[in-house]
């Protein structure tokens, strides 16, 4: 089954890959099982932002670009706003990737 | 969409060129162009912003622009079509522009054989029509049929125009390959509309 490897880029993935290459520097983990440990990465966050997050976001922009290429949108919103429960919050600037999650039951 | 009748109200109406006193408002230019250079709609889809490329679906990269407001269809084959201008000299500046475009992400891309396709005009003779009379009376250039559509489809033979009239008094213009076939559809058909004017109660 194929995954997003979108995570993989966000603070605790970051976190996740840097222990992972410590660990096979450092000779205490094959490079496989580390490949295999950021799949399990990436079904575990689909799942969790799926099943386990009930927060919503709504974000509120200019829209400066958008691309659709590779079946991945992507948005850059300039002076956008995003509620969520606890609060509102601006920013200059923010980049969107979304995926489509249809495409990984294929 | 603030001013309908285009010219009317900044500047006097030409009566020798439009004796009905009302001008046509452009409201779509379609325009096509020979980028005469094969393309990588991917690699384009992937550099240039505000573009979308979904092989699946349609065969061409989407993109857009803010000034002048339009889109355009790009082909692998390097053809291009360029929708959504106001007018002519807009959807060439806009072809132009994709283009260049084009040209940045390193395709050698040349400007070959730009053509206005089509014209696309409206207006309002702010009076209501009956339809019906009028698709009688001009039966052989008339498609009325309210259950399938509420306009009148008139395909006018010169010149070759087809007008979409509306019991409103609305009318849409299209079909035109410079703008003085819509000036010409619409005065020609003015004075029917006159003819064929709902009296209201």
């Amino acid at each position: 089954m194929a995954t997003f490897e979108l995570y993989r880029r966000s603070t605790i993935g970051m976190c996740l890959t840097e222990t992972l290459d410590q660990m096979v520097s450092g000779g205490v983990l094959s490079p496989e099982l580390a490949i295999q440990v950021l799949i399990q990465f990436d079904k575990s966050m689909t799942e969790a932002l799926e099943h386990e997050v009930k927060s919503k976001v709504s974000i509120k922009g200019h829209l400066h670009t958008y691309r659709f290429c590779d079946n991945v949108w992507t948005f850059i919103l300039q002076n956008a706003m995003l509620k969520y429960d606890e609060g509102v919050e601006n920013v200059e600037s923010v980049k969107i990737v979304a995926c489509d999650s249809k495409l990984l039951s294929q | 969409m603030a001013d309908p009748q285009g010219l009317e109200g900044n500047q006097p109406v030409d009566l020798s060129k439009h004796p009905s006193g009302i001008v046509p408002t452009l409201q779509n230019i379609v325009s096509t162009v020979n980028l005469d250079c094969k393309l990588d709609l991917k690699a384009i889809a992937l550099q240039a912003r505000n573009a979308e490329y979904n092989p699946k679906r349609f065969a061409a990269v989407i993109m857009r622009i803010r000034e002048p407001k339009t889109t355009a269809l790009i082909f692998a084959s390097g053809k291009m079509v360029c929708t959504g201008a106001k007018s002519e000299q807009q959807s060439k500046l806009a072809a132009r522009k994709y283009a260049r475009i084009i040209q940045k992400l390193g395709f050698p891309a040349k400007f070959k054989d730009f053509k206005i396709q089509n014209i696309v005009g409206s207006c309002d003779v702010k009076f209501p029509i009956r339809l019906e009379g009028l698709a009688y009376a001009h039966g052989a250039f008339s498609s009325y049929e309210p259950e399938l559509f509420p306009g009148l489809i008139y395909r006018m033979k010169q010149p070759k125009i087809v007008l979409l009239i509306f019991v409103s008094g609305k009318i849409v213009l299209t079909g035109a390959k410079v703008r003085d076939e819509t000036y010409t559809a619409f005065e020609n058909i003015y004075p029917v509309l006159t003819e064929f004017r709902k009296v209201q109660q």
